[in-house]
């Protein structure tokens, strides 16, 4: 048996694990984990052909179960999310090296677990994005989803409470993709994609329907598609720092991966078109596209209104990943090219916006907004940061998530969609007004004076996130770099590629080229410093120096309030925030509490020696007459 | 060479009686003998498999060949819970010391005896007086745990058991009536002419309601959570994992050779399903380990009415792979309540006492929850794609209340796991959270590595399962078997 570079890496990533759970008590065992993502990473590299068009890799191992062949496999879609998964990882647990995780042991938390926790996702996450049929898909799928409860749950408390949530979310999921496969066994009478692929040809709507409904939802779980958004903020946001940047990054991607792995490539999206809805003049992808948009605009305005920077950022996560799914089911060449982009590019500044955060917290002791303000003369570096994080997340340029949302924008436009361009739109307002607030309420405004002396974040911690910084501007400057591995993904689930070049894309209805608007608007930047810096002699003060109406204003005094930010607007769309959502939730639990109670009684009060006598005596009368 | 195989029932039987006498004259002599009889048991058993006979095989007692005599039909399945049985039995053997000693472990002897008989038995007489020596057996071990509470629960299955096992007769009588013979074999020659008629459906349905009592059948099962939750988690095990199982088997045996009307798998179809909703739906609620563990059971066996009412046979894979899967599960989980007992707030912090208990149960409640690549996920599996597969509405509503009850009883295990994780009250000191005993650990991890391997060994066990059900749904080897002389033997 020859092992092919993908066994390489899975064994990478199994000792990885091995190591995090015989060595992971040791005092340098982040950094050996650390290291060894970097192997994971190299291992990746090698099979770089795949991100550029190569043909897949097939692993050598395979099995046979119960009449099943179980395969796994690589290709451009799997390396793509790879390199994403493995890079969070790589980082991230870069970041918790050094001070991070003597301070995280210090507070009580296991760092053993963490590493071990971390080690299990990755390599979960690889064999999902390596299954080679439906039933290694759910396979992964299921690693995936419990080595994700073990990140989320290990730091106690509201933490475990937030993934019990998740993980019963992740079992209806589970299920609804197991009673999926179930169907698509029956039809197809095989898991392998091939016989997939040529059953869903023949296939009645009714059934595409149903399998459509199945997948969608129980992968829709895990990337938070509204309604089943609700665990996802507070799980997410409660993973201990470096964790919640890597599960930020990635985590709930794996379920875009698998819509595109079954919904688009299996399944096709014109076969998906081709499911009417009756009485209505959409079909099953209109609602796919208004789910994602709905799926944009209610947690990015949920995010809004919280008042902690890490369930802010979580409530985000879900929004963003509305544009990833909208831009795949347009599934143009611009739309497609944009969704995928986006998954890298949200990995990138979402990561980066986690580890903000977490130096913030490491320095002050909480995220808490209307906690904070003024660190920026501080933590210039962590603002710095924050920053570029959060124009990338707002889609404006020169940051990478610019270009992913424009594409997204095009292609709505191209293919005659304004309701749902007009939609997106509405979404990337909350984004920027909330994304304010985030960097309002914690770098500026009033410096409080419990935070005067205030460091920098120590280096361990920086240097992860100058990097995501360095690769969000550069990735926006030359978008061309991703966009070709993007490519390659989209050319893996046959979707249309479009034309691309380093600064951009080409296209016969409307180009981008961002080294040239990077280039004006530094440009601009330029005349605004010189206007600046001709302007005269300015002194510097010190932060709490403040005075109003010719008054000094003691330190203690509070004269800019972070609380009830956007008070005016609240006033206006107030009304909205119903939570309908959880409502809903809590009415399912109710009803399930109820049946449970009836049940119970079943099982306390009935008499069943009362029907069996009864039974019994409608035999015996059966019999006789 | 095949004649041995009727030592795994007869031994225990005479060691059964000879045992309060043997220990009478010597209590440390008496004290080997059971467990002595179970591992020779156990080694006849896996030689009868491994070479010792061609399987399957009929055996006639008392040099009758059948119809007129008796016979033990001895195939890879029948084999198979005769072996677990007497596994089981040394397994959850009662050691405890004291003045109940004797009894109690005279009582077990009986309870495997009876079991590995009827796993082995070819006609329907033999068959229901096992069964009744089974009851009769779980009776006294019941009662014999001594509390008001085990005593009240005990009189419950008493007299639900009992009018079972009436009912049970009355089916029995009626194929009698009909057919004039008990012997399965030749029933399954005479079924189609003698019992496709409605007095014979009304027949086996009143052997399903009557078997269903300890099948932990829905409605009969009411007794189960008190049962369970007061008798000795050694003997909730066993009638969990294993009794319950052989109960599933006479059925199994009845609907492949005897009876083949749709009403017939209809009626347990429907059944199955109540049973999983009402189960699941009741663990969801229940305050103490045991009782969740009860009801979880009524939950999984009602599953495998589900994977039973598969019509063709369909189902039988998934039957045994389910029934295998629950043995193993089942039994681990209620040796881990031996200590756990009570109301579940009070494991909070358990883990901290005894981590290997903690993980243990994460297991257990891993593969109960089907999560791949633990063998319940397989059984699981075959199950839902045999479901799928027979694209009838009421088989599509089984399907999906299995599935949903799978998220019901994923959310009640882990809240427990949960529990077990969460740090203990500040003023519980360590050695005050419960913990299971080292007997109890000890077996339970011994279920645990069982299910570790069978991870590991997927393949090779599914194949053994494909050829075990196989073998056990045809119904025209067991005819030849039986009687190979008879001409359209082959239905």
């Amino acid at each position: 048996m020859m092992l092919s570079s993908l066994d390489e890496l899975l064994i990478y990533a199994g000792v990885t694990v091995l190591v995090a759970l015989l060595l992971g008590r040791r005092t340098a065992a982040g950094w050996m984990v650390t290291i060894l993502y970097g192997v994971q990473l190299l291992g990746l590299v090698k099979m770089a052909a795949l991100g550029y068009g190569g043909a897949a890799v097939d692993s050598a191992v395979s099995f046979d179960v119960l009449g099943q062949t179980l395969s796994w496999r690589f290709d451009g879609l799997s390396w793509f999310f790879a390199l994403i998964t493995i890079g969070a990882a790589l980082l991230g647990s870069w970041y918790s090296c050094g001070e991070w995780e003597r301070a995280f042991r210090r507070q009580g938390g296991n760092l053993w677990l963490f590493h071990l926790a971390m080690a299990l996702n990755v390599l979960s996450m690889l064999i999902l994005l390596a299954s080679g049929d439906l039933l290694s898909l759910f396979i992964g799928w299921e690693l995936v989803s419990w080595a994700g409860f073990l990140l989320m749950a290990m730091a106690g408390g509201a933490a475990t409470q937030a993934a019990m949530r998740y993980i019963t979310y992740a079992m209806a999921g589970a299920m609804a993709i197991f009673g999926g496969i179930a169907l698509i066994y029956v039809s197809a009478g095989s898991l392998q994609y091939d016989a997939i692929l040529t059953a869903v040809e023949r296939m009645d709507t009714t059934h595409l329907w149903m399998l459509v409904i199945l997948f969608g939802a129980g992968f829709g779980v895990k990337m938070g598609l509204l309604p089943l958004h609700l665990w996802q903020a507070p799980a997410y946001a409660l993973t201990p720092g470096p964790g919640s940047a890597f599960l930020g990054a990635i985590s709930s991607r794996m379920g875009l991966f698998a819509i595109l792995l079954v919904l688009v490539k299996l399944f096709g999206i014109i076969n998906i078109e081709r499911l009417k809805i009756p009485f209505t003049l959409i079909d099953a992808r209109d609602l796919l596209a208004w789910i994602a948009v709905f799926t944009i605009i209610l947690p990015t305005f949920t995010a809004m209104k919280q008042n902690d920077a890490r369930h802010l950022l979580a409530w985000h996560g879900i929004g963003q990943g509305g544009y990833m799914l909208l831009g795949l089911v347009v599934a143009d060449a611009l739309g497609g090219a944009g969704g995928l982009l986006h998954v890298f590019n949200h990995a990138t500044y979402q990561a980066a916006l986690f580890m903000s955060v977490t130096a913030v917290i490491h320095r002050t002791g909480t995220s808490d907004l209307n906690k904070l303000g003024g660190l920026v003369v501080r933590m210039p570096l962590s603002f710095l940061v924050l920053l570029v994080g959060i124009i990338g997340l707002a889609g404006l340029p020169p940051m990478n998530g610019f270009v992913s949302k424009w594409l997204v924008y095009r292609s709505l436009l191209n293919q005659g969609m304004p309701l749902l361009f007009l939609a997106s739109i509405i979404g990337t307002l909350g984004t920027i007004l909330s994304v304010y607030k985030l960097i309002h309420n914690i770098f500026l405004g009033q410096l409080r004076v419990e935070h005067e002396e205030v460091k920098e974040a120590p280096w361990s911690m920086l240097i992860p996130m100058l990097i995501l910084t360095a690769i969000i501007f550069v990735t926006g400057l030359f978008p061309g770099i991703p966009l070709a591995w993007v490519a390659s993904a989209l050319q893996a689930i046959g979707l249309p590629v479009p034309d691309i070049t380093l600064g951009g894309v080409q296209s016969p209805s409307g180009s981008l080229d961002m080294i040239w608007v990077i280039g004006v608007l530094f440009g601009g930047f330029g005349v605004g410093a010189l206007i600046f810096y001709s302007a005269g002699r300015s002194k510097r003060v010190h932060q709490l120096d403040n005075y109003a109406g010719g008054h000094f204003l003691t330190a203690d005094v509070r004269y800019q309030y972070s609380d009830n930010f956007y008070a005016g607007l609240m006033h206006l769309i107030g009304g909205w925030y119903r939570g309908s959502f959880l409502w809903l939730e809590q009415g399912v639990k109710s009803l399930v509490e109820f049946l449970s109670l009836f049940m119970q009684g079943i099982y306390r009060r009935a008499n069943a020696e009362f029907y069996l006598l009864t039974v019994t005596l409608f035999v015996i009368a059966w019999v006789v007459f | 060479m095949s004649g041995m195989i009727v030592l795994p029932i007869v031994l225990p039987l005479l060691g059964a009686f000879l045992l309060p006498v043997l220990m009478r004259a010597s209590l440390g002599l008496g004290l080997w003998i059971g467990p002595a009889i179970l591992v020779y048991g156990c080694w006849i058993l896996g030689s009868q498999w491994y070479g010792g006979a061609t399987l399957p095989f009929s055996l006639a007692i008392g040099g009758f060949a059948p119809p007129l005599g008796i016979n033990l039909y001895v195939d890879q399945l029948a084999l198979l819970f005769a072996f677990a049985t007497q596994l089981l039995g040394l397994l959850f053997w009662p050691f405890k010391l004291d003045a109940e000693t004797p009894r109690r472990q005279a009582l077990m002897l009986l309870l495997v005896a009876a079991s590995t008989g009827l796993a082995l038995s070819g006609d329907l007489f033999n068959l229901y007086v096992f069964y009744e020596l089974v009851a009769v057996a779980t009776f006294g071990l019941v009662a014999a745990s001594a509390t008001g509470a085990a005593y009240a629960a005990t009189i419950r299955y008493l007299i639900l058991s009992g009018i079972g096992s009436v009912l049970t007769l009355l089916g029995i009588t009626l194929i009698y009536n009909q057919a004039g013979t008990l012997n399965l074999a030749h029933l399954a020659q005479l079924a189609p002419e003698r019992l496709d008629n409605s007095l014979g459906l009304s027949a086996f349905l009143a052997i399903l309601i009557g078997v269903g009592v300890k099948a932990e059948l829905f409605p009969v099962n009411t007794w189960v959570p008190e049962v369970y939750a007061t008798a000795g988690s050694r003997l909730s095990a066993f009638l969990a994992g294993l009794v319950s199982k052989l109960a599933m088997l006479i059925i199994l045996r009845l609907l492949v050779l005897v009876f083949h009307q749709p009403e017939a798998i209809q009626v347990m179809l429907v059944l199955g399903i109540l049973g999983v909703v009402s189960g699941e739906l009741a663990a969801w609620r229940a305050k103490d380990m045991r009782r969740m563990l009860a009801f979880s059971s009524i939950g999984q066996l009602g599953m495998i009415f589900i994977a039973l009412a598969i019509p063709d046979g369909g189902g039988l894979l998934a039957v045994l792979a389910l029934a295998l899967h629950h043995l193993v599960i089942k039994s681990g989980l209620f040796m881990l309540a031996d200590g756990w007992g009570g109301s579940l707030e009070r494991l909070r912090g358990a883990a901290k006492a005894s981590p290997l208990a903690a993980a243990l149960f994460v297991l257990f409640s891993l593969s109960l929850i089907g999560m791949p690549p633990l063998p319940g996920f397989w059984a699981k599996f075959t199950l839902i794609t045999e479901l799928a597969a027979q694209n009838s509405p009421l088989y599509l509503i089984g399907l999906t209340v299995f599935l949903l009850s799978t998220v019901v009883e994923a959310a009640y295990l882990f809240r427990v796991a949960a529990l077990l994780y969460r740090p203990a009250d500040a003023e519980t000191r360590p050695e005050q959270l419960p913990r299971p005993g080292g007997l109890a650990l000890t077996t339970a991890s011994l279920f645990g590595a069982g299910l570790l391997a069978a991870t590991l060994f997927v393949t090779p066990l599914g194949d053994l399962l494909i050829h075990v059900s196989g073998q056990s749904g045809n119904a025209a080897l067991y005819i030849d078997t039986v009687s190979p002389g008879i001409p359209g033997g082959s239905r």
